[in-house]
Formats: structure tokens, C-alpha cells, sequence
């Protein structure tokens, strides 16, 4: 069940959180409080959820006096010992709202963070790298993955230490998470450029056959991707450079170059049965 | 000669080279423990060049291997202190002759009788263009098992390509006398605190710290790398300073190969969750962590290997061995 905690109007209440053991905590309405529940409870779908926006601080009903002067100096230590987390959270809170990132993810996110924050083996890392790092990882947990660039994009954080970051979070949960492949990116990518679905599943076909036919070792899901994206755009109504696609898939355009002469040979082998050429398979840009 | 008979079976018809510095006596010991690499001459700590002496002092150390056969186990017997580079090279070329009577021996015996050594023996077939210094210390000099082995071996041996090594001079060091008065040194202090000196042969790399502590990197193998600390020793004592060779210790080894065929990359990850990491985004190649011995090993996806962390060179074999058995099953069939 989904409620809402109300700090420094409750005097006494007990807590059912279904994830965790009943609990019972008395709270008094004085600025400076320690409450012993989770920070977390949990929503319909089970996930857990952070909300902080309603325990900043409390009603504050009788902490100014007759003149509107504050009575209260300290309102601010109310969670010293997770400011840092809560901090964190707010954080990844704007990163994924760059990106329009579901609430799923973030979720997810938030536990992650929640994790490695409290085993503190990583403990002298920078807390937004271990926040971008989670961010990715929560990202490829729920199968959309986010290339690192993108994330790198939405924070402030380099591309090398979010992936040292993320490489001693595995490492910390002990988890793992699966290879990316073309296919992952090829929607998000193709809607960027505003490319018909017909192209979408052109484009994801010729990547998936030419990873299964082995034309492109060695390269990296993203270029292929990318250079998977052009031949099926070059080869429609709907064009767009390599420049374009390189834009939008954080890949330099001799990249694209590169992989798309691997493919370029057996092109005819790529496109699906079913696809309508714009432009013949033999009036294909060769670069 | 009586030596004749006391030498064992397969090193028989072997004449000692001409012109070597070891005499008619073999060196060579039948009982060299398995994996313990290469067992060092205890070296004298006499500073004079006399060729005579010279090589009355190797008689008598032959004459000492051949008595006391179980060696200590891999560490280094060498208390000289002194640094006279000529006293290290003849040494090095001592241990190189011997080593190639060896070498010679061990080859005799595997290329005939494979299936009595250990299944873990490497072929001790030197590589072109490099002198055999160590024995490949995976194989032991008399047949273990009479048994066949499990699997047979791959064939290849992995190539040193990088020694890193470090040594205390003992000394306080004044970086900037020394940053002006030896050739090729450089001295930035505000961008690091050491000198960093270089020599042409062998070709490494040395920072000197104003402590006294150098590190020794660029070598291709472990006498180069000792060979060249002493080099980089004998420039700062010539420079007025007062040092010494204490605690020469070799601290990384890395070594390559080639397993000849490409490997599916994808599914080693898959099988080796623990192990593996492999991202593409990061790195075009798999970065293997074994646990022993404790070598990191970079695979890619043409069947080139990369290993490095290794203390002694038996542990880059032991990895390269272990793992290929792995690359053989993830080989792409296209």
C-alpha cells in the first residue's frame, strides 16, 4: 500500500512497510529529530520509492514567534548522517529528468546507490560518479541501456571515471550485467533522427546479420549500430549523413565510415526480404 | 673423461661449446626442482677484473651447483652489492651458456619422449632473437609422471615484453647535480619529482627519486632489467654519490601472444561471469582477471593476448596455460 509519511505532525504511530519488519517509532515536534524508519517505502508495483520532498522539515506551526522571527536556529540537521544520500538522490532525480528517464529506473537507481553507499567500500569516490555509474547500470538492468556518453552528457562527471566507477560497483554488489547489442539502441537512436519504422527495422536487421555474419569484429555495438543506421537511411527516402548520425550516437563520423566499409561488401545480404529501396542496393554511397 | 658418465643420459653427446667460459664440467643439474626458474649464481663480491680470477671463481661455483643440488626457492642468492657492470655481464653470459647446454638438453628429450613429462611442460624451444637466459621453468628435468598427460601443450610461450623492477641505492640523491651533469636526464620537478634517465642498451627507462629509490622499466627480460639498474647505479656513484644495489626486486612482468585463431569474446563473458569484463564501449578487449596465479590477462577478439602482474615469469607461463584450454573452446568457427 502506498502512503505518505508526515514527520513532525505524528506523535506516536506504527508503521507497516511490507518490505521491511513492523516498526514502531514515536516522534515529538521539535525541529531537531532522529527517525529510525527506512527512508524508503514502497509503491503499487513494489519498488521502492524515496520521496523526501515531504520530511524536509515539519509543519512548522509553532517554531516563529509573534514578530515572524524565527524561534529555531538549526532546521537543518535533520538527517546529517544521509545528507550525502539524499543529496545523491536529488542528483540522479535531475539527471534522469534530462533524459526522460521513467521512474522505474530511477528507482532502481536509487537502490543501487543506497547500496554501494552503505557497504562504503567506495567510499572516497566522488558521490555523482557513483550516481552516474548507477544510473547506467540501472539503465542496462532494465534493458534500455544508456551508452556512457549519454550519460556523460547529463552529468558532470567523465566518461573514464563513470566507467571506473561502474566497473567497482559490479565489483561491490557482485552483480553483473548482460552485452549490449545493436538492437538495444536502434529505436531510441532511429526517433532522434526521426527516421520511419520501416527504416527502424531495416537498419535493426542489417546489424543483427551483420554481427551474426561476423563482418564487423572487434567493433563495437554502437558504431555498428551506427553505420547500420546510415546504409538503411542512404538506402530510403528519409537520408541523413553520417555527421547527423554521429551526432546522435556520440560516434565520430570516420567511425561510422570505418564500419560501414565493412559492411558495404555484402550489403545486398543485409536489408530484409520485405524492404522497399529508395535507392538501389548497388547506388549505395561507397566512402 | 669420468664427466662423461656422470652426466645423465640425455645430455650425453653434448660437448661442451667452444670458446664458453664454463669448463668441461657440466653445470647442469638433473635435479633442478620444478618452477623454481632460474637458480642464480651466488656471486662473489670481488671487485676486480681479472679474467684468471674471473674464471677460477666460475670453476668453483660449478663446482658448488654441483653439489648442492635442491636450489632455494626462486629467491635471489646475489648479496654483491658492488656494481661493476663488467662482473654482471660476465655472470649474465655464464648463466646464458648454461642455460643454452640446458636448453639444448631439455629439447633433445621433448621433441623424443613428450608423454613423460608433466602435462603442463611448455616446449623450451627458444623464439628467435632472444638469448635463452632462464630455462623454461615449467620443466622439470627428470619425467614426473609416466603417465599420458590430460591435454597436450599449446606450443606457444608467451614473449616477455616489459620489466618493471626497483631498487634502493641507499643514498640520499641531489636530482638537480644529477639532472645536469649525466647525459640523457630530465628534471621537472614541478611536473614530477624524479629524474627520469635513460640508457640505449639495454634500452629502459629509470626514474631516480631523490630518496635513493629508482624504478627500472623497458626491459625485455630480467637480467636486462638488473643489468640495466646496475648501469643507472654505476652513473649516480660515478656522479660523486655514494650508492649501492640493495633490495633489486622485479615488481611487474608483462608478457604477449599469439593464439593464432579469433576467439568469441561474447560467450567467454557469458561462461566467465566472475572473471571477465568485458565492455565495449570501454575496451575493444576482454580484461580476464585470474585468480591464480593472480594475472590479469587482456584477450582479444584476433587471438592476441596480453598478460601482465606477474613477479616471476613463471606465473605469465602458468596464466598462458590455463587459459588456453579456455581461448580453444570459445574459438570462432566462420
Amino acid at each position: 500500500s502506498y502512503f505518505r509519511l508526515f514527520v513532525g505532525a505524528i506523535i506516536r504511530t506504527t508503521c507497516y512497510h511490507p518490505n521491511h519488519k513492523t516498526s514502531s517509532f514515536q516522534s515529538t515536534i521539535q525541529p531537531k529529530m532522529s527517525c529510525t524508519l527506512p527512508l524508503g517505502f514502497s509503491n503499487c508495483n513494489g519498488h521502492i520509492q524515496y520521496s523526501f520532498h515531504n520530511m524536509a522539515c515539519g509543519t512548522g506551526a509553532a517554531s516563529f514567534d509573534e514578530f515572524g522571527n524565527s524561534k529555531y536556529q538549526n532546521r537543518r540537521t535533520m538527517s546529517s548522517s544521509d545528507r550525502a544520500m539524499m543529496n545523491a538522490f536529488r542528483e540522479i532525480t535531475n539527471m534522469a529528468d534530462r533524459i526522460n528517464l521513467p521512474r522505474n529506473i530511477v528507482d532502481r537507481t536509487n537502490n543501487l546507490f543506497k547500496q554501494v553507499y552503505e557497504q562504503k567500500s567506495l567510499k572516497g569516490r566522488s558521490n555523482d560518479a557513483i550516481a552516474s555509474a548507477c544510473l547506467y547500470i540501472a539503465c542496462r538492468q532494465e534493458g534500455v541501456p544508456r551508452t556512457f556518453k549519454e550519460i556523460c552528457a547529463v552529468s558532470r562527471i567523465s566518461k573514464k571515471e563513470i566507467g571506473r566507477c561502474f566497473k567497482l560497483i559490479l565489483k561491490a554488489l557482485e552483480t553483473s550485467v548482460d552485452l549490449i547489442t545493436t538492437g538495444d539502441f536502434m529505436s531510441r537512436f532511429c526517433s532522434n533522427l526521426g527516421l520511419p519504422k520501416q527504416v527502424q527495422m531495416a537498419a535493426t536487421h542489417i546489424a543483427r546479420k551483420a554481427v551474426e555474419l561476423d563482418l564487423v569484429p572487434g567493433r563495437s555495438p554502437i558504431s555498428v549500430a551506427a553505420a547500420a543506421i546510415y546504409m538503411a537511411s542512404q538506402a530510403s527516402a528519409e537520408k541523413r549523413t553520417q555527421k547527423e548520425i554521429g551526432d546522435i550516437a556520440g560516434v565520430a563520423d570516420v567511425t561510422i565510415r570505418q564500419s560501414y566499409r565493412l559492411i558495404y561488401p555484402r550489403a545486398p545480404d543485409l536489408f530484409p526480404a520485405d524492404f522497399k529501396f529508395d535507392t538501389p542496393v548497388d547506388k549505395l554511397p561507397q566512402l | 673423461m669420468d664427466q662423461n658418465n656422470s652426466l645423465p643420459p640425455y645430455a650425453q653427446g653434448l660437448a661442451s661449446p667452444q670458446g664458453a667460459m664454463t669448463p668441461g664440467i657440466p653445470i647442469f643439474s638433473p635435479m633442478m626442482p620444478y618452477g623454481t626458474g632460474l637458480t642464480p649464481q651466488p656471486v662473489q663480491s670481488s671487485n676486480s677484473l681479472s679474467i684468471l680470477e674471473e674464471q677460477q671463481r666460475q670453476q668453483q661455483q660449478a663446482a658448488q651447483q654441483s653439489t648442492s643440488q635442491q636450489a632455494t626457492q626462486g629467491t635471489s642468492s646475489q648479496t654483491s652489492n658492488s656494481l661493476s657492470i663488467l662482473e654482471e655481464q660476465q655472470r649474465q653470459q655464464q648463466q646464458a651458456a648454461q642455460q643454452s647446454t640446458s636448453q639444448q638438453a631439455t629439447q633433445g628429450t621433448s621433441s623424443q619422449t613428450p608423454q613423460l613429462f608433466h602435462s603442463q611442460t611448455l616446449t623450451t624451444a627458444p623464439l628467435p632473437g632472444t638469448t635463452p637466459l632462464y630455462p623454461s621453468p615449467m620443466t622439470p628435468m627428470t619425467p614426473i609422471t609416466p603417465a599420458t598427460p590430460a591435454s597436450e601443450s599449446s606450443g606457444i610461450v608467451p614473449q616477455l615484453q616489459n620489466i618493471v623492477s626497483t631498487v634502493n641505492l641507499g643514498c640520499k640523491l641531489d636530482l638537480k647535480t644529477i639532472a645536469l651533469r649525466a647525459r640523457n636526464a630530465e628534471y621537472n620537478p614541478k611536473r614530477f619529482a624524479a629524474v627520469i634517465m635513460r640508457i640505449r642498451e639495454p634500452r629502459t627507462t629509470a626514474l631516480i627519486f631523490s630518496s635513493g629509490k629508482m624504478v627500472c622499466t623497458g626491459a625485455k627480460s630480467e637480467e636486462q632489467s638488473r643489468l640495466a639498474a646496475r648501469k643507472y647505479a654505476r652513473v649516480v656513484q660515478k656522479l660523486g654519490f655514494p650508492a649501492k644495489f640493495l633490495d633489486f626486486k622485479i615488481q611487474n612482468m608483462v608478457g604477449s601472444c599469439d593464439v593464432k585463431f579469433p576467439i568469441r569474446l561474447e560467450g567467454l563473458v557469458l561462461t566467465h561471469q566472475q572473471f571477465s569484463s568485458y565492455e565495449p564501449e570501454l575496451f575493444p578487449g576482454l580484461i580476464y582477471r585470474m585468480i591464480k596465479p593472480r594475472i590479469v590477462l587482456l584477450i582479444f577478439v584476433s587471438g592476441k593476448v596480453v598478460l601482465t602482474g606477474a613477479k616471476v615469469r613463471a606465473e605469465i607461463y602458468e596464466a598462458f596455460e590455463n587459459i588456453y584450454p579456455i581461448l580453444k573452446g570459445f574459438r570462432k568457427t566462420t
